[in-house]
């Protein structure tokens, strides 16, 4: 029971990882038609900030946090710029985009190995440091309770600006009909580049929480980057709860299947997760409709 | 000479766009005499070789297909395991061959696996859930002792197994290999599997229209691609005699289609240049690799920006500026000019007069002609959220007969069209033929039975000529198998021919055969209406339906629409036509509906519509008969 238990925190934690990542591709997409590819490889971005930051230079951690706000989110208006407004501007034919922003995330990661070398993987001290929480005998270290706790108020700060300010009322407006949001004098390009900020935040943030879970590592942009997509999958394109109850549900799936089944063969817990998904109910578990025509 | 020549249709300097590639093809046999390379280097060049192919299938799933498995080397490893699997514990009674076929079936079956739940979501669900698989793959592969873990399966250390086919027999028998997957993907996308790919490709509404099968038609093509990235396996491991987790990555993947892309996706030589240039650089330039994803993705992104068409659409240009390719017709290039009998075929550039609109054929349905009851639409209602856009419509479509559907914007009118053509499920009500209920069925099986159609906004495959735009809907009919018209065994080249001819006479019927060869893209808007309707007359319905065919066109063309539709009603097709054009409905309808917001205003006969005050009072506020005001 206290294996089962040890696992389930642990994959509440790294789901809210995919979560959050999930969340920044949803923030994205609900305003530009756009899916970023680059997403994973913008925390992986975020990560490596956090390594130099922390482990390099020992920069205090709230300091770490702005540093790695200001990157992050530099890095997004910058991919917004080069890869993904040209596609905003004029209507979208097949999927140029998609290889746009793959494209932008393969010079990312590449910079990045660039950047950081041949270093071994590293851990990276965390916020709250190594300590641990005891809950009925099972220890639960404080960088999962980060993690979990920084998703929840993520989401619900996204749905509150989305449901309440004019400002996300537009950004939903914009992805549902560009035209009539330009009508309504709303400028697409705007929005486009005020998603990506946002997104950003969100990444980075992720990025923050989930460096001392990960270490330092060049592969976890690809890696997280499509589980995260998992997560979207799972819960249901556009939804933003959607993407955190997927995110959950992988990470969990994933734990259970390292106790359970054999921790050598973990990835292959997200293959299932996905095929299952889509072979039962493609829209997803909150999807309420299908992606649009793309 | 240059006379006789030029009859021919040969440009002079036609020769140089086969010389380039004779002379590559050529020089790609050559290469082992010509850099003098040793065993080591021919290997190198096989590995790259492989990869061309899968290039060439992936080219065939997502330049034709539209289909973006771009995670196809996942189905190249598997594949690749599954050859070298057979392989080692059979070593003395597999060859190339055996290795090929085991790799492109277990290649096929993964990627069903991945292919079969994302396509039903489809757009770029496939690109990840593929990516994801050859992410998964090798991570699996690493840990698993059955395929060698990290170390991977060295063949040629492997007790038995020596290669009957080595040095440069082996390095011809690849080249050539490439060259037949080439071939096959010219064979395929010039055949009806691939002029399907290509409608599925530009609008799944347009694929429907024309009864494609659109879940069947992504299929194949993720099956075919499958099976080739999977051969591409079984020669890999045959030629390297390797295998391990790190023979295939996602890096990979994303090169692969970097090299598409600046090739150019969607046109048959594009990808090789471009992925041999990529494939190249990587693997001889080894001092930059560090640097090479910069590189790569900075190009990725330029094409992917700048250039989506890749190098090969601008190779062609060239070529056409250079006079080495013909140019394609222009369409201001003169008058008209009668073609006299007997004189030789109209060379670029010339102009035929249409033909006099009195003397169209018959166009009698084959499509839905064995069963001969009226189309029937019994108490339709459609709402979208709060607005009801068609309520309690009631309409019956007889054969032989042009019913108008005229309405102010919005009053529902397209929504009742895309409501029997299935793009719209019905909220309440049937929709018939007979005994035969359409409201239950796909869009494909709605054209299947004999119902075409044509959209407000023409849809047609920019890229390809007006010709090409008609043919896959003629293909509905005359039928072959895939792989008969592919192989051009003698069925398939025979209904590929018919195919061909059923679709020049329409578009000549409709005085269009000036533009037969001009890409689609290139052709002004009320042409590229005509080019639709020749389309739907293409599939030889029983019932035609048209969404505002004289919107945009010129007298003359309005005069040919008003013929054909007539043309076609005599021919025993049911005609529906949606017009603002008033006069026009009313000159040539047998029976007119008015629609006003959703529901039905009007319906009668068009003197009884001149007669009647509720429509004139709706749309021109006045409470006399249209025929007073008028």
């Amino acid at each position: 029971m206290t294996l089962f238990l040890t696992a389930l925190f642990a994959g509440l934690a790294v789901g809210s990882v995919y979560g959050l990542i999930a969340l920044s591709y949803t923030v994205v997409f609900n305003s530009t038609a756009i899916f970023n590819v680059a997403q994973g490889d913008l925390m992986m971005a975020g990560v490596l900030v956090s390594y130099f930051c922390l482990d390099r230079w020992h920069l205090p951690q709230i300091v770490t946090l702005f540093v790695i706000l200001a990157v992050v989110v530099a890095i997004s208006l910058l991919e917004e710029r080069v890869a993904v407004r040209p596609f905003v501007s004029k209507p979208v034919v097949g999927l140029g985009w998609f290889i746009a922003t793959l494209a932008f995330s393969l010079v990312l990661e590449t910079v990045a190995s660039i950047i950081y070398g041949q270093n071994p993987v590293v851990p990276i001290p965390g916020a709250l440091g190594s300590g641990t929480i005891t809950v009925d005998g099972v220890h639960v270290a404080t960088k999962f309770i980060l993690a979990f706790v920084t998703m929840i108020v993520i989401l619900v700060a996204l749905e509150i600006f989305y449901k309440r300010s004019w400002l996300g009322t537009a950004m939903r407006g914009v992805a549902e009909d560009r035209e009539v949001a330009a009508l309504r004098g709303i400028d697409a390009l705007r929005i486009s580049r005020l998603a990506f900020v946002i997104a950003g935040v969100v990444t980075a943030l992720a990025a923050f929480v989930v460096a001392p879970i990960v270490s330092a590592d060049v592969s976890v942009g690809l890696t997280y980057g499509l589980k995260g997509f998992i997560a979207l999958a799972a819960g249901g394109f556009g939804s933003l709860r959607g993407c955190v109850i997927g995110g959950l549900i992988l990470g969990v799936a994933e734990q259970m299947f390292d106790l359970y089944v054999s921790s050598n063969y973990e990835i292959l817990a997200g293959l299932i997760v996905v095929l299952i998904v889509l072979a039962v109910r493609p829209t997803g578990l909150f999807g309420r409709t299908a992606v649009r025509e793309v | 000479m240059n006379d006789l020549v030029s009859r021919l249709g040969f440009d002079s300097r036609a020769w140089i766009r086969w010389a380039f590639p004779a002379v590559l093809i050529i020089g790609l046999y050559l290469v082992p005499q010509l850099s003098g390379s040793g065993t080591f280097r021919l290997g190198e060049y096989e590995e790259i070789l492989a990869f061309l192919i899968i290039a060439v299938a992936l080219n065939i799933a997502m330049g034709y297909g539209g289909q973006y498995i771009l995670g196809i080397t996942a189905v190249f490893a598997v594949g690749a395991y599954g050859a070298i699997l057979v392989a080692k514990y059979h070593p003395q009674n597999v060859g190339l061959v055996a290795m090929c076929v085991v790799g492109g079936v277990v290649g096929a079956v993964g990627g069903l696996i991945i292919g079969l739940p994302a396509l039903r979501v489809g757009g770029f669900y496939l690109a990840l859930v593929s990516l994801f698989a050859a992410l998964a793959i090798p991570t699996v592969a690493q840990q698993w002792g059955l395929v060698g873990a990290d170390t991977g399966i060295p063949l040629y250390a492997v007790e038995g197994w020596e290669a009957k086919l080595g040095g440069e027999t082996l390095y011809v028998i690849v080249v050539s290999l490439v060259l037949l997957a080439t071939l096959f993907s010219w064979a395929l996308v010039n055949s009806r599997v691939g002029h399907r790919f290509v409608a599925l490709h530009t609008s799944p509404q347009l694929a429907s229209s024309i009864g494609i099968r659109a879940y069947r038609t992504q299929l194949l093509a993720i099956l075919i691609a499958s099976a080739m990235a999977g051969i591409a396996g079984g020669i890999y491991v045959y030629t390297q005699e390797f295998f391990a987790p790190g023979s295939s990555s996602v890096q990979f993947a994303v090169l692969l289609l970097a090299g598409m892309t600046i090739g150019g996706m969607g046109t048959i030589t594009g990808p090789l240049l471009g992925s041999a240039i990529i494939l190249g650089i990587n693997q001889f330039f080894t001092g930059f690799q560090q640097y090479n994803g910069i590189v790569f993705g900075v190009l990725l992104l330029v094409f992917a920006v700048f250039l989506p068409n890749g190098l090969m659409a601008r190779l062609t240009v060239l070529s056409e500026r250079l006079g080495i390719r013909p140019r394609p017709p222009s369409l201001t290039s003169g008058p008209a000019l009668p073609a006299a009998d007997g004189a030789p075929p109209p060379t670029p550039g010339t102009v035929v007069a249409a033909t006099p609109a009195s003397q169209l054929p018959d166009w009698p349905p084959v499509l839905g002609a064995d069963n001969s009851s009226p189309l029937v639409v019994e108490g339709a209602r459609r709402a979208f959220g709060g607005v009801t856009a068609v309520d309690d419509m009631y309409l019956t479509i007889t054969r032989g007969q042009v019913h108008g559907l005229i309405g102010s914007n919005g009053s529902g009118k397209t929504t009742l069209l895309n409501l029997i053509s299935r793009f719209y499920s019905l909220d309440a009500g049937r929709i018939m033929i007979g005994d035969t209920r359409l409201d239950n069925q796909p869009p494909h099986a709605v054209a299947r039975a004999g119902i075409a159609r044509t959209f407000q906004s023409p849809k047609l495959m920019l890229r390809e000529t007006a010709l090409e735009n008609v043919i896959p809907a003629v293909e509905l009919r005359v039928r072959c198998t895939g792989a008969e018209s592919v192989l051009r065994l003698p069925r398939g080249v025979r209904v590929n021919r018919q195919a061909r001819t059923e679709a020049l006479e329409i578009l000549e019927a409709l005085g269009l055969q000036h533009v037969i060869h001009q890409q689609a893209a290139a052709l002004p808007h009320g042409t590229r209406r005509l080019v639709e309707m020749a389309r739907a007359i293409a599939l030889r319905p029983s019932f035609i339906l048209l969404d505002e065919p004289a919107a945009g066109l010129s007298p003359v063309e309005l005069d040919l629409v008003a013929e054909v539709c007539q043309n076609l009603a005599r021919s025993g097709v049911g005609v529906l036509l949606i017009e603002h054009n008033v006069p026009m409905v009313l000159s040539i309808a047998d029976t007119v509906t008015c629609l006003h917001q959703g529901k039905r205003l009007f319906q009668g006969t068009p003197a009884e519509l001149r007669a009647d005050t509720s429509v004139a009072s709706v749309f021109l506020g006045i409470d006399e008969p249209l025929e007073a005001s008028s």
